[in-house]
């Protein structure tokens, strides 16, 4: 082929792709757009407005802090203020920004054309809008919660918290964690199974092994924090006496229930920025990230460990020695696989050639700082050295140091880094720099002050202080100091949006980078990749520096527009071999109308409408029903061409398709919860005061018969259509089995709430009615989910090949009967052995 | 999944069982358990079942090595990790008071 004939191969190829996968036109486009690079820009745009509110909150707390006995704030805005710079900072910018950045990365690196679930990214986008504007517009009515981000009760209990302050962090929080386990679950199917042909799991660009394990810690971590929130929530609302002392409850539980979120939590901020480190500092150092294998290792390591740490934050708390050692322990291994990443960096460092342009001046900056917060860490996690810092501006300087030279300097170096790729342009105008000059120095100088008045023993969450006790010129410096940092980042706002609009256009892969994101066209057009690409190595762009021509021309797999459907790879996990071609869905208004009712139904308690959640929850059956019927398939269309020989099959047409692959790790989040409820259950049995209750459930004939049958006939039922469907008869008898089992098991949970009929009497019977209440929100989750099958095999929409549908209800049913039995077991066992 | 599970396995046994030995040593130290009943004996025990099983672990990991290399390699650093974990985080089941 001539070059004229392979450039006109290459523009009939974009001109068909970008056709089928364009956004709608004007407004409509961006309420029904999934595409990653749409959702993603989104995402950006309003967690870095987010950012904006909570430094702008951050500036206020040092202007009240500035000088002793400021009038500046009254105490009770002060508190509002506070909480709303933790709460904005942690839930509403640091977690969503770093999605952002997967969502619009991720596909890119992979060498896939989207995420493994568009519509899922949308939904979780609205989520977060709608969520994050309500907690918002609270603190701008004067309606924000005060009791600090972590929302200790009994502070934040109707008794001490009154208003609907602690119910909008409450409930808008919740809906934001929705949105994050929305985007976790889209994230590992996508880096497990959309890649490209031959990436295979230790080929995979390290950022995607980084935010793999962030995403499955989102999974872990944040169930047990809408555990406690949803608690809490029905404490508040209905009195049912969780955390109350005198009724049974403990408020130590919130502690625990929060902090095994919460210290996760720093390291979900953390590796992202990590991943992002570990991208950038090669190319910029001119060479491949060293100890490849190492990094990952320590990442796994560094993760699970942090689940092990979230007693050191209650180091005050008189538990006793040997549990205040075993997490003084598990705080001070941490240190460990974080020290192997940064000496792999350092090392990369030494063996290359480092260039200092901006994304590596931020990198610096992270050195600089992280490595500071990472030994104060050790200090606290040494427990005498706790109890003297204990809620003391020392925390508030270390936790600083951590997540901002941790999290956002190398993100700003990330944004730094693949402007070239999100704008197509060539930075031009160089306020980066002197932005990069005034942070970095300036936080420096604030937080090191801020350590010092810590030290001295200046109290965080006070208002004001009283001189003469050494705190003032530190405070003022701090303050001043970190007006300067706000100059900087508004800077660094200011210099990404001037450049991104106005400066000229650049070359494809101006850093010289390794990574397949780079070898799309700059800006990536909605299609990604016009082929999929074929890699043989870790550096695909260096093993073939003509790789991006040959995507471009359509020479990977699936370089092909004319079936006129989004399609894309799946490849197999371990070892990236091509495996299916999936059919992404496109345009759709729903997401959007589902955010919509999803976030009525969690805000509008906040107003005593109960009634309206009722309904916005049946809104939320019927449009989740609704976006599910419109996908799949009529008929068997069998193996597909998806170029160089392959013939493969839809996903649609597979026992396993990515539907239930995020079935699989949604109920992975779900035995969290679950488990977390449990261990609330273990926790008030064991040491809460006010125990035991003036009696026990006991546990009765018809109630273990209805849920041992039911659990039975569950597990039965969708495993007989399963097989029936296959063998090409009739699902019938299977899909009634089934809803019996539902029903029955659902029975048997109703059973408690009949024997005890006052959950706010004592907190074991609060328990029982969540127990309760988690076996029937999951039978009936499965019946509705096998009458949607029933329907949907009537209508032609299950066949041998297309069993996919089944087997998802078939997983729903198996954790509803396990989890029902456990739950129910759990009910009744103290009664029966009493 | 089998690679995914050669890698999370180890850590996720290790955080398994810190857990419930730290529930354990909650439960001792609780008003269900008699008072001076072999507490530390139970924990040492609990310890000594969750070392054997992150031996286990590293043995399988070992005697069932992954096609990939890189994944052997690292599933294997760490299951080292999971068991110097496993040591250094609950030796203070030998080393200090059960309830004080």
């Amino acid at each position: 082929m001539t070059g004229a004939t392979q450039r006109g191969t290459a523009l009939r190829l974009h001109r068909g792709l970008s056709r089928i996968w364009a956004s709608d036109p004007r407004l409509r486009g961006w309420l029904t757009t999934s595409n990653n690079n749409d959702v993603g820009i989104l995402f950006l745009i309003v967690a870095t407005t987010f950012f904006v509110i909570g430094g702008i909150l951050a500036m206020l707390i040092r202007a009240q802090l500035a000088t002793p006995q400021s009038a500046f704030m009254e105490p009770q805005v002060y508190n509002q203020i506070f909480t709303m710079h933790g709460t904005v900072m942690m839930f509403l910018f640091a977690i969503p920004f770093f999605e952002a950045m997967s969502m619009l990365m991720l596909p890119g690196m992979l060498g896939t054309r989207d995420l493994a679930f568009p519509r899922l990214g949308a939904y979780g986008l609205w989520v977060y809008i709608f969520g994050g504007s309500a907690v918002i517009i609270a603190m701008l009515m004067g309606l924000a919660p005060d009791g600090g981000w972590f929302m200790y009760p009994p502070l934040s209990s109707a008794a001490f918290s009154p208003g609907i302050g602690a119910d909008v962090w409450l409930l808008g929080i919740t809906s934001i964690e929705v949105s994050a386990i929305a985007t976790a679950i889209e994230v590992i199917v996508t880096v497990l199974r959309y890649r490209a042909a031959g990436m295979s799991l230790s080929r995979m660009p390290i950022f995607a092994w980084y935010i793999l394990i962030v995403s499955v810690m989102i999974l872990t971590a944040f169930p047990p924090m809408i555990l406690g929130s949803l608690m809490l929530e029905v404490e508040r609302a209905f009195d049912w006496p969780f955390f109350q002392v005198e009724n049974g409850g403990d408020p130590l539980l919130w502690q625990h229930l929060f902090w095994l979120f919460g210290h996760p939590e720093v390291y979900i901020i953390f590796l992202p920025a990590a991943g992002m480190i570990a991208t950038i500092l090669p190319v910029m150092a001119r060479t491949t990230l060293l100890g490849y294998g190492w990094v990952v290792a320590a990442a796994v390591s560094l993760a699970v460990l942090s689940f092990g740490l979230w007693v050191h934050h209650m180091f005050t708390t008189g538990i006793p020695h040997m549990g205040l050692a075993f997490f003084s322990a598990a705080s001070t291994l941490v240190a460990v696989p974080t020290a192997v990443m940064i000496f792999s960096w350092i090392g990369t460092l030494w063996k290359g050639r480092p260039r200092m342009d901006l994304p590596m001046l931020w990198i610096m900056g992270f050195f600089a700082t992280f490595v500071i917060g990472g030994l104060t860490g050790v200090m606290l996690a040494v427990v005498p050295f706790n109890w003297q810092v204990h809620d003391t501006h020392f925390v508030v300087a270390h936790l600083h140091y951590v997540l901002i030279g941790g999290y956002v300097f190398p993100m700003v170096a990330a944004i730094y880094y693949f402007m070239p790729l999100l704008t197509g342009r060539t930075r031009f105008f160089k306020l980066g720099e002197v932005a990069f000059w005034l942070v970095v120095p300036a936080f420096h100088v604030t937080f090191l002050a801020v350590h010092v008045a810590g030290l001295l023993g200046q109290r965080r969450r006070t208002s004001t202080y009283d001189p003469g006790q050494g705190w003032e010129v530190l405070n003022l410096v701090a303050s001043v100091a970190s007006f300067v940092m706000a100059i900087g980042f508004a800077l660094i706002i200011l210099d990404v949006a001037v450049n991104a609009f106005v400066a000229v256009r650049g070359r494809r892969n101006p850093w010289g980078a390794a990574t397949l994101e780079w070898a799309a066209a700059n800006p990536s057009p909605a299609y990604g990749f016009a082929s999929i690409p074929i890699v043989s190595g870790r550096y695909p762009l260096h093993d073939d520096p003509d790789l991006a021509v040959r995507i471009a021309r359509g020479e990977g797999y699936l370089g092909d527009a004319s079936r006129n459907r989004r399609e894309t790879l799946i490849v197999t996990t371990a070892q990236g071999e091509p495996s299916l071609v999936v059919v992404l869905p496109g345009n759709s208004v729903v997401p959007f109308l589902l955010a919509v009712v999803t976030s009525t139904s969690f805000l509008a308690p906040l107003f005593g409408a109960y009634l309206l959640s009722g309904l916005a929850l049946i809104g939320v059956v019927i449009l989740a029903l609704i976006w599910a019927w419109g996908l799949g398939s009529r008929t068997d269309e069998g193996l597909v061409d998806a170029g160089h020989g392959a013939m493969l099959p839809l996903a649609s047409e597979t026992p396993d398709p990515p539907g239930w692959w995020g079935s699989l790790f949604l109920l992975l989040a779900d035995s969290v919860h679950f488990g977390s409820l449990l261990f609330g259950y273990a926790f008030l049995w064991t040491v809460a005061p006010n125990w035991p209750p003036q009696s026990y459930l006991q546990p009765d004939f018809w109630g273990v018969s209805l849920a041992v049958g039911g659990a039975a006939a569950l597990v039965a039922g969708p495993r007989l259509a399963v097989g029936a469907i296959r063998r090409g008869r009739a699902a019938w008898p299977g899909i009634p089995l089934g809803l019996v089992g539902a029903c029955a098991i659902a029975a048997a949970a109703a059973t408690i709430p009949l024997a005890r009929a006052e959950p706010a009497g004592h907190a074991y019977d609060a328990t029982l009615w969540l127990l309760a209440g988690h076996v029937g929100l999951h039978a009936g989750l499965t019946a509705i989910m096998l009458i949607y099958f029933a329907a949907r095999v009537a209508r032609g929409y299950a066949s041998p090949a297309r069993i996919g549908e089944a087997r998802i209800a078939g997983l729903w049913a198996d954790f509803t009967a396990a989890t029902g039995l456990v739950a129910l077991g759990a009910a009744w066992l103290p009664g029966a052995f009493a | 999944m089998i690679e995914i599970l050669r890698l999370s396995g180890p850590m996720t046994i290790w955080v398994t069982v810190f857990s419930a030995v730290y529930a354990l040593q909650g439960f001792t130290c609780s008003r269900h358990w008699p008072e001076d009943l072999w507490a530390r004996p139970v924990l040492l025990a609990a310890w000594g079942v969750g070392l054997a099983l992150q031996v286990i672990a590293l043995m399988a990991v070992r005697r069932a090595p992954s096609r990939s290399a890189l994944v052997q390699k690292v599933a294997m650093g760490i299951a080292v990790v999971a068991l110097v974990a496993g040591i250094w985080t609950l030796m203070p089941v030998a080393t200090t008071s059960v309830c004080l």
